[in-house]
């Protein structure tokens, strides 16, 4: 009796540090909005720029660092700064020279994050270089755990606003264009929320893991789902998965940074899904096979989305 | 019974980036009018269709609109950066033409859900309402897109080539709908390549090309010689046309 009650203490054994307490409800809440904002960035085939807007934001936090000590504010304020300077030159040399706009990013990344780890290592920062890149979920105060509340309460709020010009715009942005006299407005929105995000799960992730949360779930969600609500739940789910098991991993195995272990667990998930999701490989072949008996191009079609909104 | 004059230009030039790809465009479009766009590659169709959208200003001259601009305009653009991979139902990218009215807090009410299932049925999409987007096929998708157009529930309406990658039946069934929406008293413009269709269909067009606009009656505006003028149809092709013509006794198929 006592000794599996011993057992099931040593369990639960990371439920009795504060720390660990922390890093799960940072990540809980951060899942909430980070999953749906890379859902979009998925939708609207942004993954790679998301990355490299990732990337793009280190050297602002580091500067802020660096001038103005570890604290938050200084994080947002030089992350976001960084974020859309980043964003405004890409689409300037898009427009402007011969570059397109994804050698525009790729270049301006890559001497963003030389920049930033240039900075961080010169300037000789409190920051370990290993919690900086992949995250630590011992890094998590109370003011990351304010950073994260705020995040995700704007980026609800604004997607509570945005959703319908965001799907019109995604799905037909000739449309959306025609309709609205501000048609930029909601990509800048969209834009701002992505690096916001970005900024929230620095702490937890790092900086070269955070955009994985974004991506991994989301993609892996496309699997199984065929309409957006199901979709945009089904990415929660999976990011809320990837963070509590990743965390756990990243307690026990105590040199993995928490950040390569959760994404670990969102790409174990991506797999199982391209593989047995309903739109997944295995599925996908089966419904090759049967089309050659039954034509998709016939009047009543099969019901492929069938019991899936169930 | 006439109705008032919905749009009206003088002498418009229209283009991009200051470069004018048509000027001297005159036209006068009422409720009830079906207007032809036609025009070789490149002749500012689609330049024009931007200009009454907004989303380009006119080189020189304006648009007027004596009754006040229409809100909304229904569109219907080319397919290029069109999604059909996103995940979303038939009768929901329907829905999603009563959105500029919706905004961005009011619900769909009941008028509007009436609106959608009326507009699902006479495009004949009622039966793949749950089907999403990227089972489709091209003809099923563009009568979707009419249902939406349909949703908008708009004065004008503005198709740019609705018709491409589309099979005849179902073309010859969205311009009869075409033709309801005019007797409904809206007035339609759409940019079509198929000029027995325009004959057939549409009460008035407008000829792009070389830099230059014609417009009025179909019947006198898509005459041979000023298909030749406006570049639409090469001088050498109409004769063989009309060689062909002579030698089939009047026949050409």
């Amino acid at each position: 009796m006592t000794c599996m009650h011993k057992e099931a203490v040593k369990l639960f054994e990371w439920l009795d540090y504060a720390f660990m307490i922390r890093a799960l409800c940072a990540t809980t809440v951060m899942s909430f909005s980070i999953a749906p904002v890379g859902a979009f960035l998925v939708l609207r085939r942004l993954s790679l720029a998301g990355e490299a807007m990732a990337h793009a934001i280190v050297p602002g936090i580091v500067i802020g660092f660096v001038v103005a000590g570890l604290s938050v504010v200084s994080m947002v304020i030089g992350g976001l700064t960084a974020g859309i300077a980043v964003a405004a030159l890409t689409s300037l040399l898009a427009r402007k020279t011969i570059i397109r706009e994804d050698a525009s990013l790729a270049s301006l990344y890559l001497t963003a994050l030389a920049l930033g780890i240039f900075i961080l290592s010169a300037a000789g920062s409190a920051v370990p270089l290993k919690s900086f890149l992949f995250g630590s979920i011992l890094g998590i105060d109370n003011q990351t755990l304010g950073l994260i509340g705020a995040t995700t309460t704007i980026t609800l709020v604004s997607f509570s606003i945005i959703l319908r010009s965001l799907i019109t715009d995604t799905i037909d942005p000739i449309f959306h264009e025609s309709q609205t006299r501000h048609p930029s407005l909601v990509t800048q929105w969209f834009m701002f929320l992505v690096v916001l995000n970005l900024l929230g799960a620095f702490k937890t992730l790092g900086t070269l893991m955070a955009v994985g949360l974004m991506i991994l779930p989301a993609t892996a969600a496309r699997y199984w789902t065929s309409t957006i609500t199901s979709y945009l739940l089904l990415t929660v789910s999976f990011a809320l998965f990837s963070c509590w098991v990743g965390l756990i991993i990243s307690f026990y195995l105590t040199e993995v940074p928490s950040g390569p272990a959760i994404i670990l667990v969102a790409a174990a998930v991506f797999f199982f899904s391209l593989f047995f999701g309903s739109h997944g490989f295995c599925a996908t072949r089966w419904i090759f096979k049967s089309q050659t008996t039954n034509s998709v191009y016939t009047r009543k079609p099969p019901q492929f989305s069938k019991g899936e909104n169930t | 019974m006439t109705q008032p004059t919905l749009l009206s230009t003088t002498e418009l030039s229209i283009g991009y980036n200051n470069i004018c790809v048509a000027s001297n465009v005159t036209l006068t479009l009422a409720g009830g009018d079906v207007l032809a766009v036609v025009g070789h590659n490149g002749s500012g169709k689609s330049t024009l269709i931007k200009t009454l959208l907004r989303a380009l200003p006119p080189i020189k001259g304006e648009l007027n609109w004596p009754n006040g601009r229409p809100e909304p305009i229904a569109y219907l653009g080319q397919r290029t950066d069109f999604d059909s991979q996103f995940p979303i139902r038939v009768s929901d990218l329907a829905a999603m033409g009563a959105w500029p009215k919706l905004g961005f807090f009011h619900k769909i009410d009941d008028e509007c859900r009436t609106r959608i299932s009326a507009a699902l049925h006479r495009t004949g999409t009622s039966e793949i309402a749950n089907m999403p987007l990227n089972k489709l096929s091209e003809g099923q998708l563009q009568r979707t897109l009419f249902a939406r157009t349909m949703v908008q529930n708009a004065p004008l309406i503005l198709l740019d080539e609705p018709f491409t990658a589309i099979d005849q039946d179902t073309e010859t069934e969205l311009l009869s709908l075409i033709g309801d929406w005019a007797t409904e008293g809206r007035a339609v413009i759409l940019v079509l390549h198929d000029l027995s269709a325009v004959l057939k269909y549409c009460n008035l067009a407008l000829l792009l090309g070389d830099g230059q606009a014609l417009f009025g009656n179909p019947r006198e505006i898509l005459a041979p010689r000023n298909l030749i003028r406006h570049k639409y149809l090469s001088k050498s092709r109409v004769d063989w046309m009309h060689d062909m013509y002579a030698q089939g006794g009047g026949k050409i198929v």
